[in-house]
């Protein structure tokens, strides 16, 4: 019995391989890039977060399991491979999830058996073209030649670990890993079973030292009327028996492990072109392979008490079919999440996917039709116990049950597939109603605190600088006069830099106001705060603008000066003024006939930029001295300082218009006064923007006065 | 004009050890005996090249005096480098070089280059602190070492490009993170921050010696 048990579990191992191998392969035909199988990491995991799902086909499953049950000949082994299933269902998803990174060692400590063999063998067809994976093979063959246990502590192990912390960067890496993480799956399905694994040596399967050459010879036979077979089997799974047939082979040569590898290799490449059809694979793998145990010379060479062990098939087939549903099922919750990745993308049409599958089902279902009504007459036929029957029988039996597999399988990703449809589709109706008259969401935004109230004004204008600086590069290239602009002057006056400054002070304040209110112990004290730093802004408030009457130099120079004297501090507008007188002296003198527009515009644009700078780092300078400043009186210095900010915006005016008027009168009589009317527009529109600077920059000084206030 | 790297220096230490002096030697390369007292901070900005890239540096001169220390260290953030000056003549300013230490430290990003300077080096006669103890002190703190004289300007123009190039071996590294910001690192306009491997503009005039106005 114990033959016949380790044997059993070697073909479930086939199968299982067998059909892992397939869901390799469907990933492979999803393009074979390392994009998906990162994708397919993450996907399985998400796979997990979604219990639903999973837990519909699981139990889609149990009732075919339990369907099965029925039908199955050794109702003990069937119940033991019930438990099995249950127990590694759950086990394969916790562990297609996690990825063993110390599995070489776990390999080394673990006996892996002669299945492990096949196992590796069959998973490196698939990547043949990996030369590591092919030195991996190598090793793990070694390992296992040593080993007789498996250690049921290592395996468990393996679960703690996960995969998500080795995170592979290499492709080849990355299916090592796979293939390390199936052999774990496989290690634990043996031990949790507690089904003794026994070396073949065990078996009675041993062999002659003598049969060794003849093995060899066998194996390759294998192959070859492994070819023919596939056309005997067109509905059935050909590629499956194409890869049960190097499996076979090598269960020969574990026996004899010091065979070459190369032989096997051999094989495994001889196969190799035989694996095109993938969708094939999963439909009846059962049924092939137990024609192709019948078939195989290996099998034919057994002694009589090999069997025995047929009568077990129902078990494995069972344990293999369940495997098989699992791992399909986890390959297909993935591929159904890579196909919205991939939909996003605008690669395969959902609705393409759809009819696939809908095509797939029907296919299935007539088979199924076909097959049910065979397996009910195999049932009655197994019950007769007849040996001979039972084989061919049980064989019809798990294509039958891995047939319904199939079915739930495409009905889970069906039902995955159709159910992130529906995600989408609220998620998209979601974002329809948010930004219903709110664009960009930015209402929803602010409310919620996600972004700053308004942008950094200096880095915006750093931003306009350095935009215009790199426009000025082409325009040199083109040998096209050089202009500086608004920003750049701007910034070479050192405006942008005491923007900079001026704005990490009334951060620094705002900050400390904050941690003021959050340590208000009782609501009256955050009251009066709230209400004075209310109070405050309220005195900072700007007037609307007054009638724009042509203040004169003079005006200007007063009420900077009565503005200072309240404010208290040492700050002095001096060298705006004397900007201001020069450029006035300029404007005196310049000789219209010899200056050039675009001189004069120049000109303009300077003068604005360093009255501008000027402006702002009084500002910063005021800000900073109110900051250490001992005694305050917030009204008078907000007073003082908004009276500050309407006399340097209506000096912008001036400026503005002075300079507005100079170009009036170069752009009459003359051709081109829409290019000069273009260069007034533009002044204005930089005095704007520099009366806006300022005012921001006012702003700014509001959370340093009520620092101050409080 | 157009540069690679913008990179932000703050100047700090003790009240007239020569901190704007030494900005203004760097920057116009002149020296003013009589300077007026430093409000909160000042600017000053210089194109220099490093391995072939115009590199701006923009200088935050800072207020010494004990009153503005609140307002100036609000402005360590984002400083890619820091001028710790000390006036040998005076050993009391040597002495607080561990308060502005820790005050730069805890106020900027860690990777923040130092170079402790000890100004007034032209001033023999009168030191109090021997150059042995400035190298003690930075070999101790991590910091590079350099004695100066604004007056003369001996070594001015090195602390200064010095710092650069300690800052630039870091970006090269990989230490500096030059796309954020508070690493008190820009890169210029013309620079792709996607390949900052890239040399700066080519053909870019670099007539601009200095920025400052």
């Amino acid at each position: 019995m114990e033959t016949s048990d380790s044997e059993c579990f070697e073909s479930a191992d086939e199968d299982f391989f067998s059909d892992n191998e397939a869901d390799r392969k469907e990933e492979k035909s999803c393009e074979n890039i390392p994009q998906i199988e990162k994708l397919q990491n993450l996907n399985i995991n998400e796979g997990q977060g979604k219990p639903n799902v999973i837990k519909e086909s699981i139990d889609d499953r149990q009732a075919r399991k339990e369907f099965v049950g029925d039908v199955t000949i050794c109702s003990e082994e069937v119940n033991e491979a019930k438990e099995v299933t249950k127990n590694k269902q759950v086990k394969n998803l916790d562990l297609k999830s996690k990825l063993d990174t110390e599995n070489k060692n776990i390999l080394e400590d673990n006996t892996v058996c002669n299945s492990n063999d096949n196992k590796s063998t069959s998973i490196h067809n698939s990547n043949s073209n990996v030369i590591t994976q092919k030195h991996e093979q190598k090793h793990m063959l070694d390992c296992d030649k040593n080993k007789n246990k498996v250690e049921h502590e290592d395996i468990k192990s393996i679960h703690t670990i996960n995969v998500e912390e080795s995170s592979p960067k290499d492709h080849s890496v990355k299916q090592l890993h796979q293939i390390k993480e199936e052999i774990t799956c496989k290690e634990t399905k043996i031990t949790d079973t507690k089904v003794d694994t026994l070396m073949w040596e065990n078996d009675g399967w041993d062999f002659d030292d003598n049969d060794i050459k003849d093995d060899k010879c066998e194996t390759t036979d294998c192959s070859t009327s492994n070819t023919d077979s596939t056309n005997t089997f067109e509905t059935e799974g050909i590629d499956t028996q194409n890869l049960n047939q190097p499996l076979v082979s090598q269960q020969v040569k574990s026996d004899n492990q010091k065979q070459t590898i190369d032989v096997e290799e051999e094989n495994m490449w001889d196969n190799d072109d035989d694996w095109e059809p993938i969708e094939e694979t999963n439909k009846q793998p059962e049924s092939s392979k137990t024609e192709n145990q019948s078939k195989s010379p290996t099998e034919s060479k057994s002694t009589s008490d090999s069997w025995s062990s047929w009568g077990n098939w129902g078990v494995s087939s069972i344990l293999t079919s369940a495997t098989q549903g699992v791992s399909t099922l986890t390959s297909h919750v993935s591929q159904g999440l890579n196909t919205i990745v991939d939909t996003s993308l605008g690669i395969p049409d959902p609705q393409e996917l759809a009819r696939l599958h809908k095509r797939e089902k029907e296919e299935l279902e007539a088979k199924i039709r076909e097959n049910s009504t065979e397996l009910q007459h195999e049932v009655e036929n197994s019950n007769t116990g007849t040996l001979g029957f039972g084989l061919g029988n049980l064989g019809n039996l798990v294509s039958g049950v891995s047939n319904l597999t199939k079915l739930v399988e495409t009905t889970g990703s069906k039902v995955i597939s159709g159910g992130l449809d529906t995600l989408e589709t609220i998620g998209k109706k979601t974002m329809e109603v948010l930004q219903e008259g709110d664009p960009g969401l930015k209402k929803k935004r602010q409310f919620l605190k996600l972004e700053q109230e308004k942008p950094i004004l200096s880095q915006v204008l750093r931003e306009a600088k350095e935009k215009a600086e790199q426009e000025n590069r082409s325009l040199q290239q083109k040998h096209i006069v050089k202009k500086k602009n608004y920003e750049t002057l701007f910034d070479d006056h050192h405006g942008l830099v005491h923007l900079e400054a001026l704005e990490m002070l009334s951060r620094q304040c705002d900050f400390k106001l904050k941690t003021l209110m959050e340590n208000c112990d009782d609501d009256k004290s955050l009251m009066d705060l709230q209400e004075t730093m209310d109070q405050v802004k309220e005195l900072c408030e700007l007037p609307d603008e007054d009638d724009e009457e042509q203040a004169t130099m003079e005006d200007i120079k007063e009420k900077l000066q009565s503005a200072i004297k309240e404010l208290n501090i040492k700050i002095s507008y001096d060298k705006l003024l004397l900007t201001w007188e020069e450029t006035e002296t300029w404007l005196n003198t310049v000789n219209l006939k010899i200056c050039d527009e675009n001189e004069l515009h120049q000109q303009a644009i300077e003068t604005l930029a360093q009255l501008t700078a000027i402006a702002v780092e009084q500002f910063h300078k005021a800000g900073e001295l109110l900051l250490i400043k001992e005694h305050h009186s917030t009204a008078d210095e907000a007073d003082s300082l908004v009276q500050l900010t309407t006399t340097l915006t209506s000096l912008i005016g001036i400026v503005a218009g002075k300079f507005s008027d100079k170009l009036n009168v170069k752009a009459s009589g003359k051709s081109n006064g829409e290019d000069i009317n273009g260069l007034i527009t533009n002044v204005f529109f930089e005095a704007a923007n520099s009366s806006s600077y300022i005012q921001d920059a006012f702003q700014l000084l509001i959370p340093v006065l009520q620092v101050g206030a409080v | 004009m157009s540069y690679a790297y913008l990179f932000k220096y703050i100047i700090i230490g003790d009240t007239g050890v020569g901190k704007s002096c030494l900005l203004l030697q760097f920057t116009d390369k002149r020296f003013q005996p009589v300077h007026d007292l430093t409000i909160g901070v000042e600017f000053g900005a210089r194109m220099i090249t490093i391995d072939s890239k115009q590199i701006k540096l923009q200088i935050w001169d800072t207020a010494g005096q004990e009153a503005f220390r609140s307002i100036t260290r609000s402005y360590y953030r984002g400083a890619a480098g820091a001028l710790l000056v000390y006036d040998i003549t005076r050993r009391e300013t040597f002495n607080h070089l561990t308060t502005w230490l820790d005050d730069a430290r805890q106020h900027s990003n860690s990777n923040m280059v130092i170079m402790l300077i000890g100004n007034k080096s032209d001033l023999e006669s009168r030191r109090e602190v021997k150059k042995e103890e400035g190298e003690a002190f930075a070999r101790e703190h991590g910091l590079v070492f350099m004695e100066t004289s604004a007056k003369t300007a001996a070594n001015v123009e090195e602390a200064f490009i010095n710092t650069a190039k300690e800052i630039y071996e870091k970006i090269q590294e990989g230490v500096f993170d030059i796309n954020n910001e508070a690493n008190g690192i820009k890169i210029g306009p013309q620079h792709s921050p996607t390949n900052p491997s890239l040399p700066g503009a080519g053909g870019s005039s670099g007539s601009q010696g200095s920025g400052c106005c």
